[in-house]
């Protein structure tokens, strides 16, 4: 089930952030407060490594910064709207409007991953991204991720 | 038409199911029937049986991890990076129809395949076409409004003012001032991203200035880009300082390392060798004049515009005395004309191993290699130097031969074609036209002898 990734307080309806690393790391905060990971810089450093390897802003205003290590405690997921676009130097230009920040363990369980995988697929989708677009709450993300 | 696809990426959680999601969503809106097998850190889901894959016509690998192909041998397959097939899956699809026959491990060991295919995809071959592709239309810009300035007369753009002046400044005074440091600049890029265009520029101006031509180039994007590699690596700044790297740090101290080296390490040589190349060449005055036909075509091919070319147009250039037409001028031109044509002439008879940029530029060659726009030929060579220099100085060497044993001699100091129709600027014309043909024949020959073919 998506809700136990992504939970009540890991949806940012508006995100504040406009450059790359400012977005990271507010949501990286959200994961360390809400008790997401064992070792705050740790995963930071993880998501930023992908990042410089190749981007994850995908292009079609998407975001999708990951880090995959034993920094994460629970595996999780923060939604992150962003009306005004964050610079992420996407694929094909353009800014990122919706950003999802994976957050899992080493050992990851096969269901979560699942799960993510289930979520990128949908984020192909264009009706589903205008529909996040539109969806300000918790509820209304998780109805449009199920 | 069937497909069957393989997505990978290295983590294994988002960019290989939007990859799959992409290919499917591109596949049924273009009809086409597609089954997608994704290699993610779940492992291998819906996976491929081998009747699909026996019944499918073409195989889309989008993956940034190795992917076992084997399996796919005697099938069209196309493989590109992850992201290409979520940028644009529909593209992707399109493309996929005219992907050649994956023939698999039957005659190379998997060694050879993948110690090549990882080269032509990642390593200096990757910068180097990265440079080269940003630099062919410098090349056929300028070469094309210089040759067009060479119609009102070869010296018309001497005159301040005039059509043909402007035209040699916009093609002669800055877009092929241009060739070069863009040619740095993106092979810098390619290795180092953003940071890398600016040393690399840099870098490729003074390859210019100090006369290295695009062998200089070379070095110059290379150096700019690992430079870069190096400070993002080796530089840690505080925290609140970090937005400094990019606007300030990285491009003032890569810039002024990259300009040393050039200036310093790299202009040396540069000069000594042309001054080398001149001082020899006029020593040689009393050597057998088809000898020295051959070693002028030779430098006139090996670097187009740098150091050894350089010295042997001046050599040319410096036996023309008014109103007379001298044989080692013939020689220079005629042999400098050759390395266009001759890449030209071979894209033509061997189509499959350049590719459709190369093909397109091969177009232009031609009017460049007519006009004595040696340049014509750089974007070949600097994508391939190991096979094309060669091939171009065979050729070259050829015609400077020819031309002196058949005695041709030229007037004027440059023109091609268009000073071949003006009465007395040439003599022995057709004999001169046939050393010309002859070189290009053989620059084509050998190229098409030499390089591989375009997977």
């Amino acid at each position: 089930m998506i809700k136990e990734l992504l939970t009540e307080n890991l949806v940012i309806g508006d995100l504040k952030a406009t450059s790359k690393k400012e977005a990271i790391l507010e949501m990286v905060e959200r994961l360390d407060v809400n008790g997401k990971l064992v070792d705050k810089k740790m995963y930071l450093e993880a998501v930023l490594k992908r990042e410089e390897e190749h981007t994850t802003g995908i292009g079609m205003g998407i975001a999708i910064p990951h880090g995959k290590t034993n920094a994460v405690k629970i595996p999780a997921l923060v939604f992150a709207r962003s009306e005004e676009g964050v610079e992420f130097d996407s694929m094909d230009g353009s800014p990122a409007h919706l950003l999802f920040m994976v957050a899992v363990p080493e050992s990851a369980n096969q269901e979560h991953l699942k799960i993510l995988g289930l979520v990128s697929r949908k984020l192909m989708n264009k009706d589903i991204r205008e529909k996040l677009m539109k969806s300000m709450t918790y509820e209304e993300v998780i109805a449009v991720l199920s | 038409m069937k497909y069957v696809a393989v997505t990978a990426c290295p983590t294994g959680i988002a960019h290989t199911y939007m990859a799959a999601e992409a290919l499917m969503l591109a596949a049924a809106e273009a009809k086409v029937d597609m089954k997608v097998e994704t290699r993610g850190s779940v492992g291998v889901e819906n996976e491929l049986t081998a009747k699909d894959i026996s019944d499918a016509d073409i195989v889309i690998i989008a993956a940034d991890t190795n992917v076992p192909k084997d399996r796919f041998a005697g099938k069209k397959l196309i493989e590109v990076s992850v992201s290409e097939a979520i940028k644009d899956a529909a593209a992707l699809i399109a493309k996929a129809k005219s992907a050649s026959v994956f023939m698999g491990k039957l005659s190379e060991s998997v060694d050879d395949i993948k110690s090549e295919r990882s080269f032509n995809r990642k390593g200096p071959y990757k910068h180097l076409m990265s440079g080269v592709s940003f630099m062919i239309p410098f090349v056929t810009a300028g070469g094309i409004l210089i040759a067009l300035s060479f119609i009102f007369g070869i010296e018309a753009f001497k005159e301040e003012g005039s059509l043909a002046a402007a035209l040699m400044t916009i093609g002669g005074g800055s877009a092929f001032a241009l060739m070069i440091p863009i040619f740095a600049g993106y092979i810098s890029y390619s290795i180092a991203d953003r940071p890398g265009l600016v040393p690399g520029m840099v870098g490729g101006m003074l390859a210019s200035s100090i006369g290295a031509g695009f062998l200089g180039g070379i070095i110059a994007g290379f150096l700019a880009g690992y430079t870069v590699e190096f400070l993002k690596k080796h530089i840690k700044l505080p925290k609140s300082m970090s937005g400094l790297m990019p606007v300030l740090v990285l491009p003032v101290l890569s810039s002024l390392i990259v300009g040393l080296l050039m200036i310093y390490i790299i202009g040396g040589p540069a000069s000594s060798i042309n001054v080398g190349m001149s001082n020899w060449l006029s020593s040689m005055s009393g050597v057998n004049s088809i000898l020295l036909g051959l070693i002028i075509g030779l430098m006139m091919a090996f670097d187009m515009g740098g150091p050894v070319n350089k010295a042997a147009y001046t050599f040319g250039v410096g036996t023309l005395v008014a109103g007379q037409t001298s044989m080692v001028m013939a020689a220079v031109m005629a042999a400098g004309m050759v390395p266009p044509l001759g890449v030209a002439l071979a894209t033509v008879i061997a189509k499959n191993k350049f590719n459709k940029e190369e093909k397109e530029a091969g177009k232009a060659a031609w009017a460049l290699g007519a006009s004595f726009i040696t340049e014509g030929a750089i974007p070949f060579a600097a994508g391939d130097p190991i096979r094309v220099i060669p091939s171009i100085m065979a050729g070259a060497a050829v015609t400077g031969a020819l031309s002196m044993l058949f005695k041709s001699g030229l007037a004027v100091p440059h023109g091609g074609i268009f000073v071949l129709l003006i009465p007395g600027a040439v003599s022995n014309l057709f004999m001169y036209i046939v050393s010309i043909a002859v070189g290009t024949v053989v620059t084509a020959g050998a190229l098409t002898l030499l390089k591989k073919k375009v997977a």
